[in-house]
């Protein structure tokens, strides 16, 4: 044990000392830090900045959407508000299939509960008349 | 031979590091491994079920659903095997669904917190309970996920709500003081209408640079300081790596969304004040009868405790509990300590709660 020379290399660290004043300095200089970006002053500069990117980038992106909305037009190519005008219309018919889905589930599940039914009287057997069996095919009740 | 030992050491060690250094900043790291299937999805979203691992008669009744943030990857949950929350409950025997949200596209810009909780919340659930075969659930919202199962336990609440978790939820925004989010997107300073104009969504990574900025050094600097300093412990890098997936993986929040969690929380604190309002109903706390489970934690710099504290006293929940605990807001759930005291918490809340 006393050979282990990762031991030894961790007794002997001379970076210890540097690393216990870096994280000194690091727990301070995060302290001024967060104060800096509580302020109204930070608050007030990003919100300056960012304002600057979006007003400065604005007439870019206007010249760039139109440019390229042409481009589409010439290449008979469709363009991304319709490309988004068709997502929307599939969202919707999902919706509606994901409803009918669950109407289907629910019939399923009647149907099932139906089916179980008289299976779960004990010694009343089912009628023999034809008709009657007819009548309360599961199969029939669920296509109605 | 012994000196070409000496020489040859430091230089093998360094390469290592490096290699290992190059390997997590550039890789993604294996994440969500426990085995789920998909069982509903709607546009972007996916409701996920967990495989069960006990036997049935072994299983609480009342199924559990995790609804995470809009603008984080839902994953957080079931981060690594051996250090995952989703695990830890799969195998305490609880019937487990998880929401993913997906990342919206330009379609979905106009997506509000109305089209969540009543469109997609809603029909995932009636997913949830044709498969689970129960009438009553459980929600556990975590972050903008607990605003989201809030109004959904105030407006939807009766429709077989038992318990409900709040894990870090924003809720009260009257505290403008001790919110730095509050004071970025005061109105003086961001215009909300012209950032949605420019992008349609917001994106992720305007997202991402606000929660670090919030601790700028920590997360630039001593982030990737404690990465170096411990890449000799495979255990470290593992988990550093594994957050770091997570952390980067950013997605984009929905711009109808994004306007009103701006406008009519950060700067109105309508939820609070019972004057938010979804497609023109009204989101009454009060309202609020499932069991409560409100989970603070007290180093929280993106959720402050006085956000989540206040709907202790506007819900009407008979059976409700404020829980505090050591940690940030992302390191209750998925930090070193989580596995020791949050997740034994909400099991022990839980689990007599789901009978």
């Amino acid at each position: 044990m006393a050979d282990d020379p990762t031991r030894d290399a961790k007794r002997f660290d001379p970076m210890e000392p540097w690393r216990g004043m870096r994280d000194v300095y690091m727990d301070a200089w995060g302290k001024t830090m967060v104060d800096m970006v509580n302020s109204e002053a930070y608050a007030q500069a990003s919100g300056a900045m960012l304002d600057s990117y979006l007003t400065i980038s604005a007439p870019f992106r206007d010249a760039i959407e139109k440019a390229m909305l042409k481009t589409l037009e010439q290449l008979a190519m469709p363009s991304r508000a319709d490309v988004v005008s068709i997502a929307e219309r599939m969202t919707n018919i999902e919706m509606r299939l994901d409803d009918l889905d669950a109407k289907l589930d629910n019939i399923q599940r009647l149907i099932v509960q139906a089916g179980a039914a008289p299976r779960l009287q004990p010694g009343k057997a089912p009628q023999p008349t034809k008709k009657r069996t007819t009548k309360t095919k599961p199969v029939k009740r669920g296509k109605k | 031979m012994a000196e070409a030992q000496v020489i040859s050491d430091p230089f093998a060690a360094a390469a290592d590091r490096l290699k290992t250094l190059t390997k997590v900043m550039t890789t993604k790291a294996s994440i969500a491994q426990t085995p789920k299937e998909l069982v509903w999805t709607l546009n972007k979203a996916k409701l996920y079920r967990y495989i069960p691992v006990l036997p049935k008669e072994k299983r609480h009744p009342i199924p559990l659903l995790l609804v995470f943030a809009l603008m984080n990857r839902p994953y957080i949950l079931d981060l690594r095997p051996g250090h995952s929350f989703v695990e830890y409950m799969v195998n305490e025997g609880y019937d487990l669904y998880l929401l993913d949200w997906g990342a919206p596209g330009p379609e979905d810009k106009h997506l509000k917190f109305d089209d969540y909780t009543l469109d997609y919340m809603p029909r995932a659930i009636r997913k949830l309970k044709a498969i689970s075969g129960s009438e009553e659930f459980s929600l556990l919202g975590w972050c903008i996920g607990a605003i989201l199962t809030t109004i959904y336990a105030a407006l939807r609440g009766d429709k077989g709500l038992r318990n409900l978790i709040l894990l870090t939820a924003p809720l009260d925004f009257s505290n403008k003081k001790d919110l730095t989010f509050a004071r970025w997107t005061d109105e003086r300073y961001f215009d909300v209408d012209k950032v949605l104009a420019a992008f349609g969504n917001m994106p992720g990574e305007m997202i991402d640079y606000g929660a670090k900025a919030l601790k700028p050094v920590e997360n630039y600097v001593g982030n990737y300081m404690k990465l170096w300093d411990n890449i000799d412990d495979p255990r470290i890098v593992e988990s550093w790596h594994a957050m770091n997936s997570w952390v980067t993986d950013n997605v984009s929040l929905a711009g109808g969304a994004f306007r009103q969690l701006i406008v009519d929380l950060y700067r109105n604190d309508k939820l609070m004040r019972g004057e938010f309002m979804i497609r023109g109903e009204r989101v009454d706390l009060s309202r609020i009868h499932a069991n409560l489970l409100t989970v603070i934690a007290d180093g929280d710099h993106i959720t402050p405790s006085c956000q989540s504290e206040p709907i202790m006293a506007k819900v009407s929940s008979a059976d409700k509990e404020l829980f505090r605990v050591k940690g940030g807001h992302i390191g209750i759930m998925a930090g070193s300590g989580a596995s020791k005291y949050t997740w034994p918490h909400l099991n022990g809340w839980l689990g007599p709660r789901s009978q």
